[in-house]
């Protein structure tokens, strides 16, 4: 990995003292705090924790998304243009085109009145102009086709509820990726699948970076995901990373006390029995913890 | 294991559902949730459920706790047969069957205190509070890991760990035999699901219950399960000792199941162990002290 950073000095993403706070009755709450990370280009960068740890608000912040009363300071650069403090209009040149990004929920992100092929193509005609409903049309059956949605050319006319939650996960990819992205954010894309679809899920990401050489963010509190998929890591414990590193590195030596203390309440299916211990440490007394 | 009376046991189970038919004249349509499913629970085990989504494993939780009537087959508790049983026989049986669910919140009331929470069942099922409301759920609330001077707070005041707790209490209140878990720590943090994976088994080592236990990942399964029956489409397709399933996978849709999990390398695993327990040696009593503590 090293020696592809190299050949292209700078990284794809650098997010420097990223700090996100909202306003409250209460005063200013900082739910993320300096954070630093890169990711290189073609890289793949996992964020993990537990909820209420700022992962979702740090992806949410790059893209320019923050619910209101949120603001966002430090830095994200991106492929040398700060994102920061980018006017609407701009940022719109980069969200969606440049930057994807993939949700949990497939069925909320896609609206269920359009047919999937109207609502690819609409996302492609909305970023490249001078491109006829035609084209835009083949470009979102040419996206399903690359996602494995077989006999695409019937599908693109069939509407979100005809499909399974895979399939509508398939599709938010092929919307993500007729553009053509130099990064995917994909935040829990596979938390509300079975087991079986995510995998393919995965696997298809995984195919995905290969083929176009897009850089991914995959943000989880899944520790077994991350480890399958990404090549770095940052563990993040109430808007802060504790830990950041080599995925190997982290789990086969962590540095944190949290890193640990999580890796070791991992039920883990090809371990023995009993291994798994818990502490209290890791929960805020009063924080509600169900996603 | 083969007690000659198992705890509950359910033989050839079905559960049909009618789906709109478009012609009121036609035949209706029935869309067969649970096919033919045979399933016993033992005093002092875990059968663990598992499948998919639509495989039919929380609509077989629910015709065993009989919040749903059968179409076909029967339902025996402790050898009598229950499938139709009616007013004080299903009071009885409603006594010593519990389910916690999988989202504490939507299932605890929020406008009732843990107190009121807690000792609804038995309120409900007209018995009396042994030692009154107050100190009953203290005791109860302690037995789960709460505080028992949260006895007045609301559910939304506590975090989902702790609320999943409540509902634990509350189920506990009955003295249940049996306790259906339908996706009981699905919803929880990682952290906060291996404390309630601890409670639901130290509970179990205690008071010897059966627990139905209805989930989707195969890791926390294999962490709880005394036997597991894997469903699919709505028949059980192979059971067996949690070490038969994990280990020697039979049917072409468990070993389909198993490979999809992802998992942590174990070479991986084996280093942080022992760079962990190299660390130790040299911390010593002070950090081992501490982690006692829970």
């Amino acid at each position: 990995m090293t020696d592809d950073v190299n050949k292209n000095s700078s990284p794809l993403l650098s997010v420097r003292d990223l700090t996100v706070s909202f306003r409250t009755a209460q005063g200013p709450v900082r739910v993320v705090r300096n954070l630093d990370f890169d990711v290189p280009r073609g890289g793949a960068l996992g964020i993990v924790g537990e909820s209420g740890s700022g992962k979702s608000m740090t992806s949410l912040s790059i893209m320019g998304l923050l619910p209101k009363g949120g603001t966002a300071t430090g830095s994200v650069r991106f492929d040398g243009t700060e994102l920061l403090g980018l006017a609407e209009r701009e940022m719109r040149g980069v969200r969606g085109d440049r930057i994807a990004m993939i949700f949990q929920d497939p069925l909320s992100s896609l609206n269920p009145y359009y047919k999937v092929g109207t609502q690819i193509a609409e996302a492609y005609l909305s970023h490249r102009s001078g491109v006829s409903r035609k084209q835009a049309r083949s470009v979102a059956i040419e996206a399903m086709e690359r996602v494995h949605i077989r006999d695409a050319a019937r599908r693109v006319d069939h509407y979100p509820h005809q499909f399974s939650g895979g399939m509508r996960q398939r599709i938010m990819i092929a919307m993500a990726l007729s553009m053509e992205p130099d990064l995917i954010i994909a935040d829990e894309p596979t938390t509300a699948l079975d087991v079986t679809v995510q995998a393919q899920i995965l696997d298809l990401l995984s195919e995905i970076r290969q083929e176009t050489g897009a850089g991914l963010i995959l943000i989880t509190h899944d520790l077994a995901v991350v480890s399958e998929v990404t090549d770095e890591i940052v563990v993040m414990r109430e808007g802060v990373a504790v830990e950041r590193g080599q995925v190997e590195q982290v789990f086969s030596d962590p540095q944190a006390d949290y890193t640990r203390r999580l890796l070791d309440a991992v039920p883990r299916i090809d371990d023995e029995i009993g291994l798994m211990r818990t502490t209290d440490i890791l929960i805020p007394s009063e924080r509600r913890s169900v996603r | 294991m083969s007690t000659p009376t198992p705890l509950f046991r359910g033989t050839n189970l079905v559960k049909e559902f009618r789906t709109g038919s478009s012609n009121p004249l036609g035949r209706a349509k029935t869309f067969r949730a649970v096919d033919e499913v045979s399933l016993e629970v033992h005093r002092g085990e875990t059968l663990a459920l598992v499948g998919e989504s639509g495989s039919g494993k929380s609509t077989t939780a629910r015709l065993v706790a009989r919040l749903m009537d059968p179409t076909h087959g029967t339902l025996e508790f402790e050898g009598a047969d229950v499938t139709r049983a009616k007013g004080a026989d299903l009071r009885e049986f409603r006594g010593a069957v519990q389910v916690i669910f999988q989202d504490p919140y939507s299932s605890l009331n929020p406008k009732h205190t843990v107190e009121r929470l807690v000792t609804a069942p038995l309120v409900y099922q007209g018995r009396k509070i042994p030692g009154g409301a107050r100190a009953f759920t203290r005791e109860l609330m302690e037995r789960v890991g709460l505080n028992p001077m949260h006895s007045e707070r609301y559910a939304s005041q506590f975090s989902g760990g702790q609320a999943q707790r409540i509902g634990i209490a509350r189920a506990l209140a009955v003295s249940p035999k049996l306790v259906i878990c339908d996706e009981a720590v699905s919803a929880l943090d990682v952290s906060v699901q291996a404390q309630v994976i601890n409670l639901l088994r130290d509970l179990q080592a205690d008071e010897g219950f059966g627990y139905l236990f209805i989930a989707h990942d195969l890791a926390v399964v294999r962490q709880i399960a005394t036997r597991v029956a894997v469903m699919s489409q709505g028949a059980i397709v192979e059971t067996g000792s949690r070490d038969d399933i994990f280990e020697r996978p039979t049917h072409e849709y468990t070993t389909t199941l198993l490979r999809a999990v992802p998992r942590i390398n174990p070479e991986w695993d084996r280093r942080r162990r022992q760079a962990e327990a190299s660390r130790g040696a040299s911390v010593a009593t002070a950090a081992s002290g501490d982690e006692a503590g829970r």
